[in-house]
């Protein structure tokens, strides 16, 4: 055979190549004993959590399962650019009821792998905002619960013989009685989605709602404005949260706790792990938990991490399997015990609360009560956009650059109109 | 020259099969152009076609002409990224460029210590974008930053540099004016070192300031240079996003929201890549339009004087 590479060889291997290259997809895709996820991470722990899981389930199915691991906001970026794309790159995709409606028509409806029962298990405030209201379809299976307490100094508060607020007047009595010497009372976010949780669970504490029985905007009601003066009045009336507050997310919020500069804050499950661990906090042992506060109503948002079925799946029966087995009772119970995320299984977080001791008994239970009321914004079409006007129309109120009313009045115009474009009244 | 087909390969001779002209040039550069093609090109007219459609994963895609365009053009959030962007590209190119052409002229000079400042001078622009929006972040803090504490050392005030809509959008002005003033100071320099001495020995043996000859010599002399560093930051501050992102994702309330970063917030937040799409192009049009003012404007002025 001659050494030497003829241009009919070299065109005959190029082909071959390009051949297997387009091809591959297609193959890959026929091994139905092997699936892809794009799952959620965030801390050390994260990606040993997903190894175990994927490991068990390997070992009792035999379904293999690819996955790549990426942090909420990246993942959500690449979730967006991947549906826009209709790619079956994914056959499982981590979710969050956030953004749900954006992906109504791109995640695979689950309803028909979950039975009755099944579903009835699970917390109906996470179930009925991970469903598309139009249809009903079950756009994901919810994997562990997201709401929030609040979290305060304990031992200041003894020290100067306070007690953790309870409604929104003893909020600003008790901050205004711990603001000073370079410590502040409370922290809350003001910058983009986390500044409209917070105006959200105001708005529903304060009577009012996002949108009214015909799906019109209300949060600009008297409701609204009531709760948006409350949260802009916080950061520059009584001054009792660090004026840096406007420009805070969730990390600024719960690092400002943890370091000790500030005295009370509401976040999330993970924070009880996070404030304990001496690495992460400087006030391990100093702080306690308590109900988040009230004025006409006692609600706020109650949402959660969840898995998704991508629609351009070729394997979806093995996918649904992994998807069912992460939100197993085991594999929930794995991640109370290793992150403290509190289980979307009402019978599983019964048997945790009634195992937990102490502090996070209580805590466990002051978690249990606010999902048990809690709500979440429309799931209408066009309302992810609105958010992003609500980011803008709430800053601008924060930071002094209109009033309350005026940023409610101007978002609920402009929210209306968005969500007719997007066929929200059709 | 002899054409490539005539080369010797593997010491004899062979004979193409096609002849040496135009079309084989094209089919050599073809692979090339494919590429291109694939990940330019495609990306740029597909998303062209999509600023045309109602584009948001709601399933169908209705065709909607220009919809997307004049919503955003008679949209407040849009005009409001549009005043901000001309505010913040006017205003940090002139502190640039102006800024960029004293340091030149001084770092120019024999004066002693000019070498570590040429050298230092490569530092802000090799930074990567996002970690000098997160130190300016920081730096900008109004309870642990630099900037604030230094004030308060003089008993000034603090400055709620992020938080307060102006001072947001004179933040993130400075934090692009430290990254890229040195580059304009490194266009202007290596300008400077090429322009010729004998204009200037004749103005200073004609007795003229430092002042007339930078003014009447240097300045028209570097015409050319000023005019490629006006061109590279016109584009540049119309893809502006890393430092604003990470210094205020464009709050508070819009204050600082660039067209980049409401298009990034359309398309990622919002989840509606039809009028991200289309405000992306209303960007790339205004680019041009400004570019060509820039070029087209003195081209015209001297067509009309040679008439």
């Amino acid at each position: 055979m001659s050494g030497t590479l003829s241009r009919r060889k070299f065109l005959a291997a190029s082909a071959a190549v390009t051949a297997g290259s387009l091809a591959a997809p297609w193959v890959a895709r026929a091994d139905a004993k092997e699936i892809t996820a794009l799952l959620i991470t965030g801390g050390p722990l994260y990606p040993k959590y997903w190894e175990k899981i994927v490991q068990d389930f390997t070992a009792k199915t035999g379904i293999k399962v690819r996955y790549d691991l990426l942090e909420f906001t990246p993942l959500t970026a690449k979730v967006v650019t991947l549906s826009a794309a209709r790619s079956s790159q994914y056959d499982v995709y981590s979710t969050h009821t956030a953004q749900i409606d954006s992906y109504f028509n791109h995640f695979a409806p689950l309803n028909s792998y979950f039975s009755d029962s099944e579903l009835a298990d699970f917390y109906p405030v996470a179930v009925k905002y991970l469903r598309d209201p139009k249809t009903g379809n079950l756009a994901a299976i919810p994997r562990n619960m997201d709401a929030r307490v609040q979290y305060y100094r304990s031992d200041i508060y003894q020290e100067k013989g306070l007690k953790p607020a309870e409604t929104w007047e003893e909020l600003v009595d008790v901050g205004l009685k711990l603001t000073g010497n370079g410590h502040y009372g409370l922290v809350v976010p003001g910058q983009g989605d986390p500044a409209q949780r917070t105006f959200s669970d105001l708005l529903w504490q304060a009577g009012g709602d996002w949108v009214d029985q015909a799906n019109k905007p209300a949060f600009n009601s008297e409701a609204g404005i009531k709760a948006l003066t409350f949260y802009r009045d916080l950061i520059q009336k009584h001054k009792i949260v660090p004026p840096d507050a406007v420009g805070y997310q969730w990390n600024e919020n719960s690092t400002e706790f943890s370091s000790g500069t500030v005295y009370a804050t509401f976040d999330w499950p993970g924070a009880f792990a996070a404030l304990s661990n001496p690495e992460t906090s400087r006030v391990v042992g100093k702080w306690s938990t308590a109900p988040y506060v009230r004025d006409k109503a006692a609600i706020s948002c109650a949402i959660s991490h969840a898995m998704a079925l991508n629609g351009q799946s070729g394997r979806k029966e093995p996918a649904v399997e992994f998807i069912k087995y992460t939100v197993s009772k085991d594999a929930q119970r794995l991640q109370f015990d290793q992150f403290t995320n509190f289980p979307s299984s009402q019978s599983l977080a019964k048997e945790v609360i009634a195992a937990a001791k102490g502090p996070q008994a209580t805590w466990l239970q002051q978690l249990e009560t606010t999902i048990a009321n809690g709500k979440e914004w429309p799931k209408l079409a066009g309302f992810s956009k609105v958010c992003t006007l609500m980011f803008s129309a709430i800053e601008q109120a924060l930071s002094d650059q209109a009033s309350p009313a005026d940023s409610l009045n101007q978002a609920a115009t402009e929210a209306e109109d968005i969500m007719r474009r997007a066929g929200a009244y059709d | 020259m002899a054409p490539v087909a005539q080369t010797r390969v593997s010491g004899r001779r062979r004979r193409s099969p096609l002849p040496y002209t135009w079309q084989r040039g094209y089919l050599l550069a073809s692979p090339a152009l494919l590429v291109m093609l694939a990940i330019l090109i495609y990306p740029l007219g597909y998303s062209f076609i999509m600023s045309f459609f109602r584009w948001d994963l709601s399933g169908s895609a209705p065709f909607i002409g220009a919809g997307n365009y004049t919503d955003e053009l008679l949209g407040r959030q849009f005009n409001q990224a549009l005043r901000n962007q001309t505010i913040f590209s006017v205003v940090s190119i002139t502190i640039e460029v102006v800024a960029g052409m004293a340091i030149a002229v001084l770092v120019n000079g024999k004066l002693r210590g000019m070498r570590l400042a040429r050298t230092l001078l490569l530092v802000p622009p090799m930074i990567a974008p996002a970690v000098v929006g997160l130190n300016f972040r920081w730096l900008f803090n109004t309870q642990y930053g630099l900037v604030d504490a230094l004030l308060r050392i003089f008993n000034l005030p603090d400055i709620p540099w992020l938080t307060h809509p102006a001072w947001a959008l004179v933040s993130v002005i400075v934090a692009d004016v430290w990254q890229n003033t040195p580059l304009m100071v490194l266009l202007f320099l290596a300008g400077l070192q090429s322009l010729p001495q004998e204009p200037l020995e004749a103005a200073t043996v004609d007795g003229a300031t430092p002042w007339q000859r930078f003014w009447h010599i240097v300045l028209p002399l570097m015409r050319p240079v000023i005019m490629i560093a006006l061109m590279l930051r016109i584009i540049d501050t119309f893809r502006t996003f890393d430092v604003v992102w990470l210094m205020t994702q464009g709050g508070p309330g819009g204050a600082t929201n660039l067209l980049t970063v409401y298009s990034y917030l359309l398309a990622f937040q919002a989840v509606d890549f039809g009028h991200a799409a289309a405000v992306s192009y209303i960007a790339l049009g205004m680019s041009l339009f400004v570019l060509g003012l820039l070029y087209g404007v003195p081209w015209l002025i001297a067509k009309r004087r040679a008439i």
